[in-house]
Formats: C-alpha cells, structure tokens, sequence
C-alpha cells in the first residue's frame, strides 16, 4: 500500500473513530471515574473509593435485583431468539398467508415503549384489565388474577411482553436467513432420507448459525437495555420482585440523585454483558468465523 | 479645555445613576424569551393553565413564553437532566416535595431574593398556611397556586345506608366495622392504592402522621419508619385486608390512586382512601351518590409525635431556576400566576378538586357548593388547623421508597409491618448517610 494511500484510509475512518471516542469511549470513562467517585446531587465527595461498590453489596435489594436481571436478560433472550426462531421458520415458507404475516408481525415492533407498555399495563390490570375479565368470564379463572400485583408471577409476565414486543423483528431476521439456505443442500439431505427436523438441525441451522448467533448477541443488548416497559408497567414492584438493572439505575440516578451507585451498578451491569456476550460468542466461535469469512 | 464637573451636575448624575440602580426592578418592563416547564395536574387544569398562558402573552407582548407541559411523575429527571446540561427552565413548576432536594442542589433560587415589593402582593393573595408550603429554611423558594391535603375518605351514600349506617366513619376501628359491614361477594368495603407511585404513599403517610408517626427526624438525621405511629397505620392496612373488607391484596399492590378511584366511580368499591382531590372527575357513574369526608382518626395515636390532622403539599408551585437567563421576565410570570383571576381557576372555576391558594377563591359559590364543609372550616378558621407539610428534606425520594417496599411487602403478606419497616428503616438509613454525607 502507497503511503499516500494509507493517509487515505486513515483520513476516511477517522469520523467514525471521532465518533467512537465521542459517544462510546467517552461516556464509558466517565461513568467509569463516576463510578468511583462519591457522588451525590451534584456534589463530588471524593474519588479513588471503593464505597459506591461497598454500598452495593450491603444493600438487601442489590441481590434481587440481579436475580431479576438474569431472569430478564436470560430467560428474555433465550425466549426471544427460540420463539423468534419458531416464527421465523414458518414464515420462510411460502403462502399467501405468510406473505400478510410478514408484514403484520412488525405491528408491535413499531409502536412507541411508552404506549406499548401502558396498553400492556391496563389489559393486564386484574379488576379493570381486559385480559383477567375474559379469563374470569369464560371460567377459566375463579377470581381475578393480578398479573403484575403477583410478587411470583411478575417478572415472567413482563418476559412475555417484552418477547411480544422484541420477538418479530428477531423472527423477521431468521426468516431472511433461513430462505438463503441454498436450496440444493435441502434437496440432497431430502434425497438422502433426511426427515424435516433433521433437514432443519443438520442443514439449516448451520447454514443459519452467524445470523442466529448476531440476533442472540443483539437481542441482549437490546434487553439489556430497555427500560420503559418494565418502568411504566410496574415501577420495580411489587416488593421489588421486578426491580432490575436498568430501573434501579435510573431509581439511584433520577430519584435518589445518587450518582457514584448508579455508574457502579452501570459498570457491573457492563462487565456483566460484555462477559455473557463474549462467552456466547466463544462458544460459538466455530459457526461464527467460517460464515463471518465467506 | 477644564475638566471641572459642578457640584449641581455631579449629584444629579448620581442620583439618576442611583434611581437606575436601586429602583424596584420589575418597574423596568420585562421583555425577552421565558422558558415555562409544568408538570403534572388534572386534564382539566391542564387545558387551563395553557389558555392562561395566552391570556400572559396578551398582556406582555415583550415577552416571548415558551411553555411546555410534562407528565408528574418524569420531573425530576427532566429537571436534573435540564440543570446538567445547562437547559433548565426559567420558571419550572413542580411539587412542594421537591423544594429541599432542588435549593440544595441550586437548581432554584430563592424568591424573596429577586421579588422586590411584589411579595407584599403575594403575601396578601394567598391564604397564609398555603404561602408557607412554598418555604423553605425561612426563605420562600416557590409560589403556591393551591395543595392537596392527605388523606381523604370516599364512601358511596348507598352503600353506607344499606349498611344501616347514617354517617360516614369516625375512627379507625369504627371504618373496620363499616368496611366489613359494608362488603359484599362482588364489591368491597373499601380499596386502597398500594402501589409504589409516589402519590399512594403520600397517603398512606397521611394516616402514619395522624397516628403520630414521621418518616424521618430531621434532628437526628434519623429514618424514623419503624415508629410505632407509621408500624400502626401500616397495620391498619393489614387489618382491613385480613377482614376481607378489600380487594386480593395482590390486586391493591397493581392497583394505583387513579385505578381505585375508577372501581369507586364505577360502583365497585363502597369506598376508597385518596387525598383532598377526591372531588375531581375521576369518572364517577352518575348513579353513583357519595361523599368525600377527612380520613377517620386513629382511636389512640401511638406514634412518637405530635399527630396531625392532614398533611398538604402543592403540586403546581412556581419556582424560578438559579440559572434563568431572565428573571426578570420569570418573575413577571410568577407574579400573573399569583393573582386572583388566575388564583380562582382552584376556586371551581372550573377546577374543584383542590384546596385554593388564593383568598379569594374561597369567596366562589362553586367551591362551596361542592365542598361547603371545606368552606365552612376555611371561614371558621380551622381547615389547616393541625395540619402539617408533606415529608420534604433531602432524601424524602429514598425513604419513600423503602417505605412503598415496606407497604407492598406488608400487604402481600411477605412480612409483618415491624418486620417491613425495621428493614426499611435499615435500607433507608444507608441511603440517606450516603445522600446527607
């Protein structure tokens, strides 16, 4: 490469690095020096501690609030991507139904947070909600049953929802990649006596492996960080059997004005996904770097 | 060429120099751009207060009002995130709660430092105890348009009569009788919001503060939720939900103040526990008859404190930003808000479902024709009698929250109400060493 080339390409990424720094890196110092520094409404009170970590560990919400967390990002994504892949195998095949499918499913996908989260909220409410009245009308139920009042049940309804609302676009993906399947390999595992869930383990899902493996990886980040549908439809509660990651930030942050708290559980929070995220991505290695270099 | 300045010309020019400086500031015509937030209120108060906003701008063509209107409950941060990247309003209007949280940060300025004489008009105005609400550490920090009062009892006349009742409940243990007499297989005695929504707890602290309980001993610097005031008046809720007289209490913990003024309205509650506001269009049936009565009183106060007869806060209290760009024209803002054409939009015109800050208000025959008892104590003198100021201190947002904790775990069933507010009162406290340094 000339030399007159290699400015040129340094020239040419430059913004997106600018950009980078900007926006990523940026942001990341600062939370991280937030993180330990004293700082509370407004005022810095110290920095080199340990003690926005020490807080942390001695609150008895803490420990709920990662047990919630895993089972929102975990138990979100793991049920985002499996259903996501179950719709999005249906709707790579061909019909008119399927083709009006395709189409409605993003529905949820492209409706605002807040009024999602606040539709979810009335038709799950147990006395005046829509849900808990056709389930108590049609027998199902003796009483009503408060979805999201339930301490037990709560988190695993908010789960639902978000699949509800992260799910289609998920779904969409795989069904674009899963109609890229060269027919032909298709065609020779048919020939050979493959049964449909064999064709479907053995050639599909290989061939499917980099953009299942990109959707995980995105589908966590975005569960990671959405906010709005568990802060509008429950506040954290009942008892804090919702409180996660992301509310208890925002709590420490914008109601508690405690800053050096909320950057540390920010920098756990961080620490967390990136050693998720890069433990998926290990274990996927092989799937990932054959498809990645096509 | 002299120099010389006579003695004549030299004190003339100082004294026009002076009287420039030293005149009333808001003689000199404000002009220029106003930012206005507001945040929260009834729809109905809401669609007031912006064709209000036009009647200002008619009357200070110079000044250019830019208002916008944001849900209650997102203030804080819009106001923290306004105040960190330097694009706070001139003029926010928010809770009474928030004044100690928002002057210690310096994100508002004292009033009584820039308002000149037209304090004196403001103090003439508004009705006393309600000016007070605006202070804080001696110095007035926002300017009242009216408060809500905690807490309040709703009770629908049919169900009470059918109950053989001939008036609404008086004491504690009198509601316990008349919410289980009142109770039938498809409609409770009575519904409470437990919620973790700030306004629920606000009226749960109305009955702990009758009790004699406090929150916090601004003294000490301690959390004081495992009072005997506040343990009692949580287990008050425990007991009517063990009476059967409520809803499941998985549904009270999902069920917020606006729900259960719905189930009322609708004719599925025979009453339900709100704040002074009970009055406002929460879509009541029109088959529905009911009064709103002051919360019943503990039979015995058990708490460590003076019990109150109420706790009021405002909600729509004008505050000027340390950082207005122009204060003088806030000011003028403040200053339209606080007379009385404005003052009377609380005085039921339209708005009835708070307790007016202006004096005048009072004199409306639409207030009083929907709360005569209201202005029958106002006139009497002892409507704020006893009464006392919603929590507010630094870190009320902190033990407030442990305290919905507590409720909700209470209600459920989770813990006993000591149990509850001893933890509470643990997780508050380290909140609050860490808040108060």
């Amino acid at each position: 490469m000339l030399r007159s080339d290699r400015f040129l390409a340094y020239a040419l990424i430059l913004p997106v690095v600018a950009a980078v720094v900007a926006f990523v890196v940026g942001p990341t110092y600062n939370v991280a020096t937030l993180s330990l520094t004293q700082v509370v409404m407004g005022m810095e009170r110290g920095f080199g501690t340990l003690g926005n970590f020490q807080a942390l560990a001695a609150d008895p919400v803490f420990g709920l609030v990662l047990k919630n967390t895993a089972i929102w990002i975990l138990g979100g994504t793991v049920l985002c991507v499996t259903v996501g892949l179950g719709v999005g195998a249906y709707l790579a095949i061909d019909s008119r139904m399927t083709g009006w499918l395709r189409a409605l499913i993003l529905l949820p996908w492209v409706l605002p947070d807040v009024v999602t989260a606040m539709a979810w909220k009335w038709m799950l409410h147990g006395q005046v909600g829509i849900i808990g009245q056709t389930l108590q009308q049609s027998g199902l139920t003796e009483g009503t049953v408060s979805f999201l009042g339930d301490p037990d049940m709560v988190m695993w309804v908010l789960v639902v929802v978000l699949i509800w609302r992260k799910m289609p676009l998920v779904a969409l993906i795989l069904c674009a990649a899963i109609r890229s399947v060269p027919d032909d390999q298709l065609e020779a595992a048919r020939m050979d006596g493959a049964n449909a869930v064999e064709r479907f383990r053995f050639v599909t899902l290989p061939n499917i492996a980099f953009s299942l493996t990109a959707v995980t990886v995105i589908s966590m980040i975005w569960i990671t960080a959405e906010f709005a549908l568990p802060w509008i439809m429950t506040g954290g509660g009942p008892a804090n059997a919702s409180q996660i990651m992301a509310t208890y930030i925002y709590q420490q942050s914008f109601e508690f004005f405690n800053w050096g708290v909320a950057s540390a559980m920010s920098v756990i929070n961080l620490v967390m996904l990136a050693s998720i995220v890069a433990l998926y991505l290990y274990i996927n290695r092989r799937s990932w770097a054959s498809e990645g270099s096509k | 060429m002299s120099n010389s300045i006579s003695r004549r010309r030299f004190l003339g020019t100082t004294a026009a120099v002076g009287a420039a400086t030293f005149l009333p500031r808001h003689a000199r015509a404000a002009s220029g751009e106003i930012s206005v937030w507001k945040f929260g209120g009834t729809p109905q108060e809401v669609e007031v207060w912006a064709q209000r906003n036009d009647a200002f701008a008619e009357a200070h063509p110079d000044i250019e009002l830019n208002y916008s209107y944001f849900n209650g409950q997102i203030r804080r941060q819009k106001i923290l995130a306004g105040f960190q990247t330097r694009r706070l309003a001139d003029v926010i209007i928010a809770f009474g709660q928030d004044i100690p949280e928002f002057a210690g940060f310096g994100m508002i300025q004292p009033l009584d430092d820039i308002a000149g004489d037209r304090m004196a008009g403001w103090k003439d105005r508004i009705v006393p105890e309600v000016f007070d609400s605006g202070m804080h550490e001696g110095k007035l920090y926002a300017l009242p348009t009216y408060v809500d009062m905690a807490s309040f009892l709703a009770v629908n006349l049919d169900a009470l009569e059918e109950a053989g009742f001939d008036r609404p409940p008086e004491t504690w243990s009198e509601l316990r009788e008349y919410a289980k007499a009142m109770t039938k297989p498809d409609r409770p005695g009575i519904a409470f919001p437990a919620t973790t929504a700030p306004v629920d707890i606000n009226i749960f602290e109305g009955l702990a503060y009758a009790n004699g309980g406090r929150i916090f001993d601004e003294e000490t610097g301690k959390v004081t939720l495992n009072d005997p005031g506040v343990v009692d008046a949580l287990q008050f809720y425990v007991d009517l939900i063990s009476d059967g007289s409520t809803p499941a209490a998985t549904s009270l913990t999902e069920t917020f103040f606006r729900d259960t003024a719905q189930l009322f309205g609708q004719g599925r509650s025979a009453m339900w526990i709100g704040l002074s506001w009970l009055n406002t269009p929460w879509g009541v049936n029109e088959d529905v008859r009911w009064t709103g009565v002051p919360f019943p009183r503990p039979d015995a106060p058990t708490g460590s404190y003076e019990p109150v007869s109420a706790i009021m806060d405002g909600t729509a209290m004008l505050m000027v930003s340390s950082r207005a760009e122009n204060p003088e024209a806030a000011l003028d803002y403040v200053d339209f808000w606080s007379q009385d054409k404005q003052l009377e939009i609380w005085g039921g015109q339209p708005e009835i479902a708070r307790i007016p800050a202006g004096k005048a208000a009072w004199d409306n025959p639409e207030l009083a024709e929907a709360w005569p008892n209201w202005v029958k104590a106002y006139d009497a003198g002892t409507l704020f009698q006893g009464a006392a100021e919603m929590p507010r201190f630094i870190g009320v947002s902190a033990i407030e929250s442990a305290l919905g904790t507590a409720i909700q775990q209470a209600v459920l069933g989770q813990k006993s109400p000591q149990e509850a507010l001893d933890e509470a009162t643990a997780a508050a406290q380290g909140q609050i060493d860490l808040i108060r340094g």
